[in-house]
């Protein structure tokens, strides 16, 4: 699965980047490596650029960027919209354990609206 | 008490993250700006004076990676590396910190100390993002200080930490601390790190981790770097090595894993020191970005987004034109009743207050068109307008973020064109380069004003607009031609970062505005100055001075063709038709008819011939040149008589012709000032493919408007 196969509002966790290595590189450096979570905001209109949020912030790409970018999905995308919320349920689950609806797609906002998965994580352990 | 040693420090980090905020904050007024050394990125330096040390600040242009993906940040890290800066302060967005360390591990590979500004720090806690700056300095081993750019806090806590660690390195402190890649890849570094210490001039100039760092990541301009030190071979079959066994291991690119590790150890870092204390319910830009970023809604809103820019700035930017207008004119009245009739008084008030004072009553509107761009760009909607339009863009060949470039060519067309080194793929930069100068500059508006204003007194603003919109409409089609033709290639990535909408501080703004204002009343006391002078001298010379006889001659053929007419008449008839055969016996004149066959199947004649040519200059040009031209050869001789109705009372002259005007002055090649930035940055053969593309296409267009317009004229007639 890719980037360009999720709706908008779905979560999902990056997995590998297969695009060509100076395109791969900078997406790397931009935060798309392995494990980092992230969510697919919205696409554009008529197949145009994808607004993507990662490591707590947001990034166009297009679709051929997109669909270069593997990812697993993260909570329950049946839930997924087209129309993002934004966190107000403080999740605290590393893992989306799915039919949960709603709450989990409201989680990952809650792990990656802000500073970046790993901080939620940190404040959930301690 | 002896001053201490200045220091330079760089002010480096992401873009986005207030690092130009922070430096007008720390440097006040005191602050040039240039350009780095054989390249046009901008290139801010300012200074501050505390207690008895002065430090040096420069503005380095705001990066992701110093992987030298863009030339943005080739300019960055040619300067930190050659030029060794005595401390860098790294700028962070307190509000996306996983992302603005990564840089900040690869300055700690440099070599510098390196002192961490937590910028926005207000809005980090506004967010619920509670950062604890000790501990974080302290796991990534730098001094962090928060700061708040537009209010200026934190600076002179950030200026004793820059003390600290400036004075650390003079004692030969411990050796800077910096990211460490996991054992494997440690182990790994550590030799070749060896290797390039073995060489002691090398790694005096070349800081080794770094160099070790990017080895592993195949940067091609480390292994250039690393080609001067004595081992060189040695070393790249080291690293070499190194890459094929970690590809083996981790089963992918070295350089990804390098970023990863990166990435995992800031991961580490945050998770001690950076808590969310609590979830923001509601976020503004999220909001907003529901109805910008629609999907339906995004374009139409760009395009009114620009429609309101330049109703805003005409409709605000009439009246202060009408009070500069009239100054110069009571300026010209007062000079002239203060001076005797002669050449010195003919060169102030013809020469330099026509042709300068034509172009300062420009100044308010394009300081309005400056204002209202830097306010879109420093709220965050150039990103949007790249979402926004980067379908339509990529149809036509072009690339979401030559937006950028080509709304700035709204502006001036030259930092438009320098902004283009933003995009990646040559080809793109060059196509982009390529479609700025049809994006209508600043300069170009007051000619469109004036001859809108002259014959379309109804219509003007839409008239304005209209060329605007046929500029957007051939620069697209341009870059659709050339992407057909000499420019194909595959379409290049489109990665960019969409930061929150950001409330613009005045003085960022008023500073940005003061900056182009500055440099555009530059060009008007010095180029535009200098053109006047040179066209008065070339409408003035050789004088022409008709003796008594053919003056009487020409009241006696008035006389037979008006005998109502009084003496008065005669002698403005007289006054008229010497002045007009002065024009024409003068070098300009002898110059325009000689030229003049290019434009008459344009519908143009002599004056405007001389004007576009001297437009050359710079494009206001061309409305102080009409000035002096058509102030010379009114009818009412030394009376100064408005521009506008002096074209209107033109008899060669038609809102027909004056609409192919607008459109040659839209077409035809740009400034030499604006030639040589297309040359600078994308070489001279394609400058000359510029010239030679407008001015077939300008020419061609005019041509084909002038004669099927004066053809449906006709029938209509």
């Amino acid at each position: 699965m890719v980037i360009s196969d999720a709706p908008a509002g779905a979560a999902f966790r990056v997995v590998r980047v297969t695009l060509a290595r100076e395109v791969g590189k900078r997406l790397a450096d931009m935060g798309f490596t392995e494990g980092a979570e992230g969510a697919v905001i919205r696409g554009g209109f008529l197949r145009g650029p994808f607004q993507v949020r990662i490591r707590g912030y947001d990034i166009l790409i297009r679709r051929c960027e997109a669909a270069g970018i593997e990812i697993e999905p993260v909570g329950n995308w049946s839930g997924a919209d087209g129309s993002p919320a934004f966190g107000r349920v403080g999740g605290r689950g590393r893992r989306g354990r799915g039919g949960r609806g709603h709450g989990a797609r409201k989680r990952w906002v809650a792990r990656t609206g802000g500073i970046g998965p790993a901080v939620a994580d940190g404040k959930a352990r301690g | 008490m002896s001053a201490r040693t200045p220091l330079r420090i760089a002010l480096a980090g992401n873009p986005n993250a207030g690092k130009t905020t922070l430096f007008n904050a720390l440097t006040g007024a005191h602050h040039k700006v240039g350009n780095y050394p054989g390249v046009t990125v901008e290139k801010r330096e300012g200074s501050r004076i505390r207690g008895d040390r002065e430090y040096r600040f420069i503005d380095l242009p705001g990066i992701y990676s110093l992987t030298a993906y863009s030339i943005d940040e080739v300019v960055a890290r040619d300067f930190l590396l050659d030029e060794r800066p005595d401390v860098i302060v790294d700028v962070l967005d307190s509000t996306n910190l996983e992302r603005n360390l990564y840089l900040c591990l690869q300055f700690q590979e440099l070599g510098i100390p390196v002192v961490g500004a937590l910028n926005m720090s207000d809005e980090a806690a506004a967010r619920g993002i509670d950062i604890d700056a000790e501990s974080l300095g302290a796991v990534l081993g730098l001094p962090m200080v928060k700061t708040v750019g537009p209010r200026g806090s934190g600076v002179d806590a950030l200026l004793d930490l820059v003390d600290e660690v400036a004075a650390k390195v003079g004692a030969g402190g411990e050796e800077a601390r910096s990211v460490h890649y996991g054992a494997e890849i440690e182990a790994l570094l550590g030799p070749i790190e060896k290797a390039i210490d073995g060489d002691a001039a090398f790694a005096a100039r070349f800081p080794r981790r770094w160099l070790a760092a990017k080895l592993l990541e195949k940067d091609a301009n480390a292994l250039e770097r690393l080609a001067s030190h004595a081992d060189a071979a040695r070393i790249g079959a080291m690293a070499a090595g190194a890459v094929a066994w970690i590809e083996k291991h981790f089963g992918k690119d070295a350089e990804i894993v390098i970023s990863e590790q990166r990435y995992g150890y800031i991961r580490g870092a945050a998770r001690e020191s950076i808590r969310i204390v609590r979830k923001p319910d509601f976020s503004p830009t999220e909001a907003i970005d529901k109805v910008v970023m629609n999907r339906f809604l995004a374009l139409p809103l760009f395009v009114a987004v620009l429609w309101s820019v330049f109703q805003l700035t005409f409709k605000l930017g009439q009246y202060p034109m009408r009070w500069f207008e009239a100054f110069f004119g009571w300026l010209g009245g007062t000079v002239e009743a203060a001076l005797p009739v002669g050449i010195v008084r003919s060169l102030l008030v013809d020469g330099v207050l026509a042709g300068v004072g034509g172009v300062f009553s420009f100044v308010p509107l394009i300081v309005i068109l400056f204002f209202l761009l830097a306010i879109l760009e420093d709220v965050g909607y150039m990103s949007r307008a790249a979402f926004a339009t980067d379908k339509l863009l990529h149809a036509f060949g072009l690339h979401g973020q030559s937006i950028f470039p080509m709304m700035l060519g709204f502006g001036c067309s030259v930092p438009a064109i320098m902004a283009a080194r933003t995009l990646k793929s040559p080809r793109d930069r060059i196509v982009t380069v390529l479609i700025i100068p049809f994006m209508s500059c600043g300069a170009k508006l007051p000619v469109y004003v004036l001859l809108a204003a002259a014959f379309f007194p109804a219509h003007a603003g839409n008239m304005v607009m209209l060329v605007y919109a046929l500029g957007v409409g051939l620069s697209l089609l341009s870059a659709l031609a050339f992407k057909k033709t000499v420019l194909k290639g595959h379409p290049t990535p489109f990665v960019m970062e969409l930061p929150p909408y950001r409330a613009p501080t005045l003085r960022g703004v008023i500073w940005h505005v003061w900056e182009k204002a500055v440099a555009y009343l530059k060009k008007a006391g010095t180029i535009i100055l200098a053109s006047s002078i040179l066209v008065w001298a070339v409408t003035s010379f050789p004088a022409y001075d008709p003796s008594e006889t053919e003056r009487a001659a020409l009241a006696a053929t008035f006389a037979a063709g008006n005998p109502e007419a009084g003496e008065e008449s005669a002698a403005a008839f007289v006054r008229a038709a010497t002045a007009e055969v002065a024009l024409e016996r003068s070098l300009a004149g002898i110059i325009g008819k000689f030229i003049e066959p290019v434009f008459r199947p344009l519908g143009l004649n002599w004056k405007t011939g001389v004007a576009t040519v001297t437009g050359f200059a710079a494009k206001e040009v061309i409305v102080s040149t009409l000035g002096i031209l058509y102030r010379a050869g009114s009818p009412d001789g030394e009376e100064a008589e408005g521009l506008i109705e002096a074209l209107a009372a033109d008899p060669g002259f038609n809102p027909l012709a004056g609409f192919v005007l607008m459109l040659f002055t839209l077409v035809i090649p740009p400034c030499f000032a604006a030639l040589a930035a297309i040359a600078t940055e994308i070489g001279w053969k394609w400058m000359g493919f510029a010239v030679a593309y407008m001015l077939t296409l300008g020419w061609a267009l005019g041509f084909a408007v002038f004669q099927v317009g004066s053809a449906i004229g006709a029938i209509a007639a």
